[in-house]
């Protein structure tokens, strides 16, 4: 049954993902939520909480106010909130409850936008799909409310569009003859990320980052590559082609496109992908797929000689099969976090490069 | 009086039960206390099934990965087409957990469901799955979990309720009299004043917290008297004591002499010569050795540590030291007594919120506090702290006497705080 888990954990959910990309942003995220969303995400989905603050709560939500729609309480904690804390911007993040009693998010970021002043959005989640789902939501949804067209270009400049910690370590990207402008979500600030319109070029470095390039492509004309910027240069994970073979990387599609790739040019050894986490849409190519729960990975899984993958994946694979370890942390957490590479530096994860 | 919309206030200002105004709320990156998955664990060879949405499933199975425990714990996901077709959800949830153990190399001997809050919105017939599982498994014992934190407000919380039916399972057996139960605490009886007591008298203790073996917990229904030590654990106290005609005694650690005197002796049991006095005597020594060393220390209590915080300020303050700050969000009722004290003998002592929205960007002294408790040491930014939570198991004068020794020893030795608080579950196994 595809969606029982027998040993694997479920990747970060989506919430989770909303509130990460957001994190360094400025400003306030509210989960209309219990309680359980909140703790998840503290506690196993961020580790940035010992060294940078955040505005992310939660609503508190109790069965009552579930019940019968009370919107009102909501409203005026958040207007509350924003009068203390001061937030640059008022995001809403959804989760199952409200899901199912259909609130209108949309119109209570209207309500508050008229009482705070605030630029206010919605994130589409509903604790029912992955970070990457929840990322990509808030990173499209920051840009729409957020971004406006530049009264100037930086020549060169450039985005990298999708790093959170959930997929990333280190904002360590060297590219010579371009300038950063602004890096969503991870080591950056409110001023960086709203001049995200000023740049030439996008980087999507994670599948949660595609949404906001095609955005800012249709609406400021900026064009987008997708894949890990290795060398010194930007290139597309997809312009390298690889033929099937039973050597696997299990993950992200872009990260893991991007590993593959690398793998590929620097050895001529042929890795296919795996991608486990939800969006995939043109980011695969032929020989790669897609896999959804433990069950069909187990079973994509049966022929492999070498897979690269987080360790948890080890519980599900072959034995016989060469196992290097990726730890990953949006799947295993803080289990194997102090031995997450940094992956812009390929040569520390795939040893023999 | 106003209840304050602040996130901190006076005692002699606060409200009584509830000094702060409820808002959004914040969660501070401290997790020693316990959840569902760490009580549910006490139970020897149980296994734990969780049925819900990917964003919720991640906390409970993460807290069973962190404890070296996923080959006891399986998940369900629950996705859109399971709210949106009739009877998916009981369908989803009946044919995952029958899948989750049908994949199991061996099939447990308990297992504890756990719904949560959609099954209770779509109104999911909890009866009927329940009846379909204990037909396909008839030699399973299934526990009726539950994680439902949007109940958790207006009435009993999940935790609470895991307790009661994690009892519920506990047999009536023949009953024997020399046999006592210490139950519905996460922390086994250690510096335990009636630990001590029913030693004296010769008798049985067993532990609910501390069993090794299936066999070891079911077995606690032959005891004749049971123990509650935490408030979470007194409704399963209570429910399994009216359910096996037995008696209870609930006692959480107080720090009042008198309190403690008057629990012990109603418990009937004998207790040896000069206990009362000699247990008084050592605390007051105890204590004077702290006062010795602290000196005017200010220190900081939260509610994670004792299942008393207030008992706890009056003790500290009415000998003299120096207890600035209480954490806590609510007062429980049986505190009543002690925060009118404080509020009439100290009205300066700060009582502050552990969740406002300010909280997230505490405001710390250069002071040097001492800490009693994971939240106050993280809201002090202090590595002088007692590591502790739901009172370790003390109780008494012998619990009294040493959790002066655990500030003292906090005094004098700081802790790697970064590194404690973050970990889940503190007595439980930790991998990170």
């Amino acid at each position: 049954m595809k969606k029982t888990y027998r040993i694997l954990p479920v990747y970060t959910g989506d919430v989770s993902g909303a509130a990460s990309a957001l994190y360094e942003f400025g400003g306030m995220t509210v989960i209309h939520d219990p309680s359980g969303c909140n703790s998840t995400y503290n506690t196993h989905d961020e580790t940035r909480w010992f060294d940078k603050e955040s505005l992310i709560y939660i609503s508190g939500l109790n069965d009552i106010d579930a019940i019968t729609g009370n919107d009102d309480k909501f409203i005026s904690d958040i207007c509350a909130a924003a009068e203390r804390m001061k937030p640059r911007f008022i995001a809403l993040a959804n989760s199952p409850l409200p899901y199912l009693n259909g609130t209108d998010f949309k119109g209570i970021c209207r309500v508050l936008e008229e009482k705070t002043g605030l630029p206010c959005f919605y994130v589409n989640t509903n604790a029912m799909h992955d970070y990457s789902m929840g990322q990509s939501e808030a990173f499209l949804s920051f840009a729409k409310k957020m971004l406006q067209s530049p009264e100037k270009k930086i020549p060169n400049g450039v985005n990298i569009i999708g790093m959170t910690p959930l997929d990333l370590t280190s904002t360590k990207i060297e590219l010579s003859g371009y300038e950063t402008v602004s890096n969503w979500g991870l080591n950056t600030s409110y001023d960086e990320a709203v001049r995200a319109a000023e740049a030439e070029l996008n980087i999507a470095v994670s599948s949660s980052g595609i949404a906001a390039c095609k955005y800012m492509e249709e609406e400021y004309g900026i064009p987008y590559i997708k894949g890990l910027p290795w060398e010194g240069k930007p290139s597309d994970y997809m312009d390298v082609e690889r033929k099937p073979s039973v050597n696997f990387i299990v993950g992200e599609p872009v990260i893991s496109g991007s590993i593959a790739a690398y793998i590929k040019i620097k050895t001529g050894i042929d890795y296919n992908v795996i991608a486990t986490t939800e969006i995939t849409d043109g980011l695969l190519l032929k020989c790669d797929r897609k896999c959804h729960g433990e069950e069909e990975l187990e079973e994509a899984l049966k022929e492999a000689d070498n897979i690269i993958a987080d360790p948890m994946v080890r519980l599900i694979s072959p034995p016989n099969a060469n196992f290097i370890e990726l730890p990953h942390f949006a799947l295993s957490g803080r289990l194997y976090l102090k031995k997450i590479p940094d992956l812009l530096k390929p040569g520390l994860y795939y040893p023999g490069i | 009086m106003p209840t304050s919309s602040d996130e901190r206030v006076r005692i002699g200002d606060a409200e009584f039960p509830k000094p702060f105004v409820n808002g959004l709320e914040f969660n501070a990156p401290v997790h020693g206390t316990w959840n569902i998955v760490h009580i549910g664990f006490r139970i020897p060879e149980a296994h734990q099934i969780y049925i819900c949405a990917d964003n919720c499933l991640r906390g409970v199975v993460m807290t069973a990965a962190e404890m070296g425990e996923l080959g006891r714990f399986s998940s369900v996901v629950l996705e859109e087409d399971d709210m949106t077709h009739s009877g998916r959800i009981e369908e989803t949830t009946i044919e995952g957990v029958t899948d989750c153990l049908r994949k199991l190399a061996k099939i447990p001997p308990v297992v504890i469901v756990f719904p949560v809050c959609v099954h209770r919105f779509m109104g999911c017939d909890i009866g009927y799955i329940y009846k379909e599982l204990e037909k396909r498994f008839p030699d399973v014992i299934f526990i009726r979990g539950f994680m439902d934190p949007v109940m958790q407000k207006r009435g009993t919380t999940p935790d609470q309720r895991l307790r009661k039916a994690m009892s519920d399972i506990i047999p009536k057996l023949p009953v024997k009299e020399d046999t006592v139960a210490f139950a519905g605490s996460d922390m086994p009886a250690s510096e335990n004043d009636f630990k001590k007591i029913l030693e004296f008298n010769s008798k049985t203790v067993k532990d609910t917290a501390d069993c090794r073996t299936l066999e070891e917990y079911l077995s606690t229904g032959e005891a004749s008297l049971f123990i509650c030590q935490y408030p979470a654990g007194l409704m399963a106290a209570k429910a399994i004591t009216q359910r096996l005609d037995r008696k209870y005694i609930y006692c959480p650690l107080s720090f009042d002499f008198d309190t403690v005197e008057e629990e012990i002796r109603q418990s009937g049991l004998s207790v040896p010569d000069g206990f009362f006095e000699d247990g008084k005597e050592a605390c007051i020594a105890e204590m004077k050795k702290l006062k010795d060393l602290i000196k005017d220390t200010p220190v900081a209590i939260d509610y994670t540590a004792v299942p008393k915080p207030l008992s706890l300020a009056r003790f500290l303050k009415d000998n003299g030291i120096n207890v600035t700050t209480v954490y806590l969000d609510a007062v429980d009722g049986s505190e009543k007594a002690d925060f009118e004290y404080l509020q009439k003998n100290f009205p300066e002592l700060i009582l502050h919120s552990t969740m406002h929205v300010s909280d997230r960007r505490p405001v710390r002294s250069n002071e040097n506090v001492l800490a009693v408790g994971q939240k106050a040491a993280w809201f002090e930014g202090t590595g002088n702290f007692v590591n502790m939570i739901e009172g370790g198991g003390f109780y008494g004068f012998s619990g009294i006497c040493e959790f002066i020794r655990l500030m003292e020893d906090a005094f004098n030795n700081s802790k790697d705080m970064r590194d404690i608080v973050p970990r889940k579950g503190l007595g439980c196994r930790s991998c990170i």
